[in-house]
């Protein structure tokens, strides 16, 4: 593992946030987020549920524009990016979606080999299949590559989910709650994966979750953001010693504590009492 | 109350203008699909091929009962013998585009939109997008374009097996003598007029609404089982609705100055 | 056969089924084939009154359709229609003096054009006219003229209404 950066400011940043406000309706998401995403480094970004740890992922990706804030990739003010720009953006970016987004009619050959027809359709066949081949040797899957992502369990539904986002050797990987829905094994897997993969390929990662243990296994660096904006930092060691009632209580998963138990409602014993009437 | 109103004629209005937006786009795309004939032959088959069996049933069946219900009329007034003009001329004109229309609109608008639909609930489209593939251009132009292809072809072989059917009942069952059945037909139905305004013309019309129509649907449904649900049910709905209300229009335009 | 081997083949023959109903519609129920399918002479007859004859209607000669009406004019200087016939080139012996009418197929169907060989041994050429016409029967013409024949009469019978063999027209 290589060495952990006091702060990300230290290393080169690859993704820049600064003031970031998005709103959903008349709901604010995010208000007022900075945050830096350091080259080289796995980034995770945790929070409860609801908080808008996806909508993050889109705003990096250009597929949706901040009401106000920067968000700087690489040198590219991604709002201000025009079509052609942002398009040629985005090859250099790989996204592992919750649900894997595969291709459902077809196979697991060509949903890795889709990307690459699509953006190199010269591409001579053998070079292709090397191509391939080499992408779903690196999630171990290079045996089911005749398979329908229908006969795929869920876990390796995600690794050719993986492969087919590395298949553009991309500098950025985002990967939307890459941990939810598997069984220990395919967690293990996937922990495993997203870490050499960063490390062997060069790459700079983004894990959105909110599954602490193994968040802080491959994590260089966590933002916890609740309330539309990031309430705490640091590599995972400080946040677990941190010393705030909130960071506590999400990083050891209590019940009850500054994030309450019940959704804000009226009091309950007069709710009772009210005898269903409509007020 | 008026305020509701409000709310339904904004969202009417601002559902209009993403599908216009999104027509205009699927057009700037259409090009880009050219170079990639394979695409749309995958679309041809799934909307054009496995609509077959239905149109043809279909017309075959429509066919037969014109020339039952017309040969009762005309047999009255000692005109059996223009039979095939009336078989002829309802279906050029007026059926064969129509009803093939409609059947399209049930048998390949409504899997277009669900599968559009879907693609769009499980992400794939997303994940089009960040892998900098536009599901503009991919996914939905090669659709629409071999949507509005293969119904003028669906309309005109619904109309010659319609009109197929209509000579097995009225010659073969009902007697008409086979050289008038033609002969009148020939006489009356001219190539421009009605071969090319109603078969061709209208079903282009028509199969550019429908594929719009279903295209769209599938694009802005929510993202949820019951939004699919909801954008199949209406993709079928609008589609039959526009195809009729501009049916009528059609109808009045090209035809309505003649005779 | 690979899969989509067989898409491609099966598009394809549902381009050509499409494509033949086309031809299917324009050659067989529209009758475009007889249209310049062989080549065709041009003839003229001056009607005083054409009916209800159309462009596109027959034009035949002891009950065999030879060719088609091509264009109905008004002549401005004597206001009489003139037809415009195209015969097939097959009936390029139809005598100078051949006379046509203007005909109804039944009694409720559509006018045509027929044709009476006369007995002249110079034949119609391209551009010729045709002398000798008599025009459509028009139905409000005729029964008039059984009115005003019955009226000269002097009344023997009471003017019943006209029984017009068709009716009401």
């Amino acid at each position: 593992m290589p060495d952990v950066p006091d702060s990300p400011a230290a290393a080169d940043s690859l993704v820049r946030i600064r003031g970031l406000r998005f709103l959903r309706g008349t709901r604010v998401i995010f208000d007022g987020v900075d945050l830096d995403i350091p080259r080289g480094r796995v980034t995770a970004v945790m929070g409860p549920s609801g908080t808008g740890k996806t909508t993050l992922l889109r705003l990096i990706g250009g597929q949706l524009r901040p009401a106000a804030g920067s968000v700087v990739l690489d040198g590219h003010e991604v709002p201000a990016l025009r079509r052609r720009e942002l398009y040629a953006l985005r090859r250099r970016i790989g996204m592992l979606f919750q649900s894997g987004a595969l291709f459902t009619d077809l196979s697991v050959f060509e949903n890795v080999a889709f990307p690459l027809r699509e953006h190199y359709p010269r591409l001579p066949a053998r070079l292709l299949r090397t191509l391939v081949l080499m992408k779903l040797e690196a999630v171990g899957l290079r045996g089911a590559r005749d398979l329908k992502p229908a006969e795929l369990s869920g876990g390796m539904a995600r690794r050719v989910a993986l492969a087919r986002a590395i298949a553009l050797d991309p500098m950025l990987m985002l990967y939307d709650e890459p941990f939810t829905g598997q069984d220990p094994i395919s967690m293990g897997v996937l922990v495993q994966l997203i870490r050499t993969l960063n490390d062997a390929l060069g790459m700079t990662s983004v894990v959105v979750s909110h599954d602490v243990a193994e968040v802080c296994s491959i994590a260089d660096y966590v933002y916890l953001i609740s309330g539309g904006r990031v309430v705490a930092s640091g590599t995972p060691a400080e946040l677990r010693a941190s010393g705030s009632d909130w960071v506590g209580q999400f990083m050891h998963g209590l019940p009850d504590g500054p994030v309450p138990f019940h959704y804000p409602a009226r009091d309950y014993a007069s709710e009772l009492l009210d005898g269903g009437g409509r007020s | 109350m008026i305020a509701a109103l409000g709310r339904w004629a904004l969202t009417v209005f601002a559902r209009t203008g993403r599908a216009s937006l999104m027509l205009l786009a699927i057009l700037a795309g259409l090009p880009s699909v050219l170079p990639r004939p394979r695409l749309l032959v995958r679309q041809l088959y799934s909307v054009g091929v496995l609509s077959l069996p239905i149109i043809v049933v279909a017309g075959l069946f429509v066919g037969m009962v014109l020339a039952l219900q017309g040969y009762t009329t005309l047999a009255d007034f000692g005109a059996a013998g223009s039979l095939g003009t009336v078989v002829a001329l309802s279906l050029v004109r007026e059926l064969g585009p129509v009803v093939a229309a409609l059947l399209y609109a049930g048998r390949a608008g409504s899997a277009l939109t669900a599968e559009i639909a879907l693609m769009k609930a499980t992400e794939q489209l997303s994940g089009m997008e960040m892998m900098a593939v536009d599901p503009v251009r991919r996914v939905l132009a090669p659709r629409f374009l071999a949507g509005i292809l293969a119904v003028p072809l669906l309309a005109a072989i619904f109309t010659a097996v319609g009109i197929l059917g209509g000579y097995l009942v009225g010659v073969g069952l009902l007697g008409v003598d086979d050289g008038a059945w033609w002969a009148q037909m020939q006489a009356k139905v001219q190539p421009l007029r009605d071969v090319v305004n109603g078969v061709v013309l209208k079903s282009f019309v028509f199969g550019v609404v429908a594929n719009w129509i279903a295209v769209f649907e599938g694009h802005d449904a929510q993202p949820t089982s019951e939004g699919i649900g909801r954008a199949t049910t209406r993709s079928v709905v609008n589609t039959s609705l526009a195809v009729l209300g501009l049916d009528f229009v059609l109808t009045a335009l090209l035809f309505g100055g003649v005779r | 056969m690979n899969p989509s081997r067989t898409v491609e083949v099966l598009v394809g023959a549902f381009v050509m089924l499409g494509l033949a109903a086309l031809v299917f519609l324009a050659m067989q129920v529209s009758g475009l084939t007889s249209l310049g399918a062989d080549a065709a002479y041009r003839v003229h007859a001056r009607f005083e009154n054409v009916g209800g004859l159309k462009v596109r209607s027959p034009v035949s000669m002891a009950g065999v359709r030879i060719g088609r009406v091509t264009a109905i004019d008004i002549d401005p200087q004597t206001f009489q229609a003139v037809v415009e016939l195209s015969i097939s080139s097959r009936h390029a012996n139809l005598p100078a003096d051949t006379s046509a009418k203007i005909l109804t197929s039944g009694l409720l169907g559509e006018q045509f054009v027929g044709l009476e060989a006369g007995g002249a041994d110079a034949v119609l050429k391209d551009g010729s006219t045709i002398k000798l016409t008599q025009s459509a029967l028009v139905l409000e013409n005729l029964i008039s003229q059984f009115l005003f024949s019955k009226a000269s009469e002097g009344r023997p019978e009471t003017p019943a209404p006209a029984p017009g063999p068709a009716g009401q027209p």
